[in-house]
């Protein structure tokens, strides 16, 4: 069982047949983006059409989980019962994912040692049997880059 | 973007509004029912004379009998719609179409909403967006990323900026202290709003605008109808709507201190208008603060500001109630307080009272062109809606 971070009481996404191969590549803890295979153009969260040349084809590119913070903000506030607070909410651009960013969460770090531009890489919380959903964590400086 | 607008074809010849609020007493029924009389009294109408409804509301009703039911409507088209946050806008942007075809003669745009009886504090959505990794990205955290990103980018102290946005607060409960339907009638000290219990990022309590319960309405005609209904009915120059495509908030081409849905929609209604320079020819605003950062960059986004320059027009006073270019000066969704659905023809009903000089002590000079901003949605991620309305 990994580490938990947020409650179950946390709101469950749903997948639907456009974003099933992602949810399906995150309970296996690999993080992928969506790549329209007309264009090469990436795009992130999944969506059923290229924003660039609107070709509905695409697979699925895996990418290494690491980035950098692009921007962050720090809630007081609870959104689930039993929530510990504060907790982070961050902007992270990721690496190697063709200019894509994503939105999550920040982990096992003191909110007041976050500042932008801090590398970090995913970290998989398992909030049920077939649900993981990536949060991130500062790179570990012992491990090579 | 292309759009013809309805310049001067489209008059609003009556409005009403409710008290916003803590309604405990009211259900989203009763307060159609008050908005609606409240309306008909305006325009000088009896029931019977509109000929179609337009009901905006985002999650107090399902469909047009919500209001064919509250208001007991003979068999009228009554159309329900949403959208997001600008659905008070969006109701009156459609009833206006409808009678600018030849369709209707006569028509209402209502909006309501009904928030405090929830069970829960601020907005409910129960769908967590797409891949489920911002389900935790909360109103207030979504547009608190706006203000270090603003201050970083100009080269603001982080400290100053608290000053700029508290200072926003500040003038939206000033004005909304001189305004008997406002949910917040309290002008707040400075050093207050600064220290008040921080919500996300910057913002603290007094960042955020008010959860309440409300409804508002306007009577639409074609302008050449206008004066048999009333002797001073306001006209509408423009109204224009942006729906984004959503790339903002994860293409890294964007940095948070714009909407480029507001600016394009603006762009648009200033086509329709004939406005070449919105700071000097739009009199006042009504805008979608629904925090005060949200104001912070509107004021670029809507061209009153030049890029880089609001915080210093917001500290300089030039948007208070008696400056230059007066913005909120009902108290706006801070102090007037954000009934979803009711707010966009709320803010049209400042225009209506302003443009025909019954605003009381908030009173404008001789305003001439009011402009209104309706936004839904986040920062990257968005719907925009704007008016611009005169005599």
């Amino acid at each position: 069982m990994s580490e938990r971070f947020f409650p179950d009481s946390m709101p469950a996404p749903l997948a639907s047949a456009t974003t099933l191969p992602w949810w399906e590549a995150a309970a296996e803890h690999r993080l992928v983006v969506q790549r329209c295979t007309s264009c090469e153009h990436t795009r992130h969260p999944p969506a059923p059409i290229c924003p660039e040349c609107r070709s509905g084809e695409s697979d699925w590119k895996e990418v290494s989980g690491r980035g950098e913070v692009y921007t962050f903000t720090i809630v007081h506030r609870p959104i689930a019962a039993g929530q510990e607070l504060p907790y982070l909410v961050a902007v992270i651009a990721l690496e190697g994912s063709g200019g894509l960013r994503i939105i999550s969460n920040l982990v096992g770090v003191d909110p007041g040692e976050v500042a932008i531009g801090l590398p970090v890489e995913v970290v998989w919380e398992e909030m049920s049997a077939d649900l993981a959903i990536p949060r991130f964590r500062p790179v570990s400086e012992e491990e090579p880059r | 973007m292309a759009s013809n607008g309805i310049k001067d074809r489209v008059a609003i010849v009556g409005m009403g509004c409710t008290p916003f609020g803590e309604r405990w007493d009211k259900s989203g029924e009763d307060l159609l029912v008050d908005a609606a009389k409240d309306v008909y009294a305006s325009a000088n109408v009896e029931p019977d004379a509109v000929d179609a409804y337009w009901l905006g509301t985002m999650g107090s009703g399902t469909s047009g009998l919500m209001l064919s039911e509250a208001l007991k409507l003979p068999y009228k088209p009554v159309t329900r719609l949403e959208n997001m946050c600008a659905t008070g806008s969006e109701a009156m942007r459609n009833a206006a179409y409808a009678v600018a075809s030849g369709a209707y003669d006569l028509v209402m745009a209502i909006g309501v909403e009904k928030l405090k009886d929830s069970g829960y504090s601020g907005l409910v959505t129960s769908r967590p967006p797409d891949d489920g990794t911002s389900a935790s990205m909360t109103a207030p955290a979504m547009f608190s990323l706006l203000a270090p990103a603003y201050a970083k980018k100009y080269g603001v102290d982080e400290g100053e900026l608290k000053e700029v946005i508290s200072r926003i607060a500040w003038k939206n409960h000033c004005n909304g202290a001189k305004n008997p339907k406002a949910q917040f009638r309290k002008e707040v000290p400075m050093e207050r709003i600064q220290n008040s219990p921080r919500v996300a990022g910057m913002f603290g309590i007094f960042d955020c605008s008010g959860v309440s319960d409300g409804s508002a309405a306007a009577i639409l005609c074609r302008a050449e109808d206008a004066h048999k209904y009333t002797d001073s009915p306001i006209f509408i120059k423009a109204l224009s709507f942006a729906a984004g495509p959503a790339e903002g908030a994860y293409s890294q081409d964007y940095d948070f201190t714009t909407f480029q849905e507001v600016v394009a929609s603006a762009q648009d209604a200033y086509g329709q208008a004939g406005v070449a320079n919105p700071r000097e020819e739009i009199s006042m605003a009504e805008v979608h603060d629904c925090f005060t950062a949200t104001e912070l960059v509107l004021m670029e986004d809507l061209g009153f500001s030049a890029r880089g320059e609001g915080w210093k027009d917001v500290l300089g006073g030039r948007f208070d109630g008696d400056g230059a270019q007066p913005v909120n000066p009902d108290g706006g969704l801070k102090s007037f307080g954000h009934p979803i659905g009711a707010s966009g023809l709320r803010m049209m009903y400042e225009m209506w009272l302003q443009l025909r000089g019954e605003a009381g002590e908030r009173q404008i000079a001789e305003p001439k062109l009011g402009l209104t901003h309706n936004l839904g949605g986040q920062p990257g991620r968005c719907v925009s809606f704007v008016s611009i309305v005169g005599k």
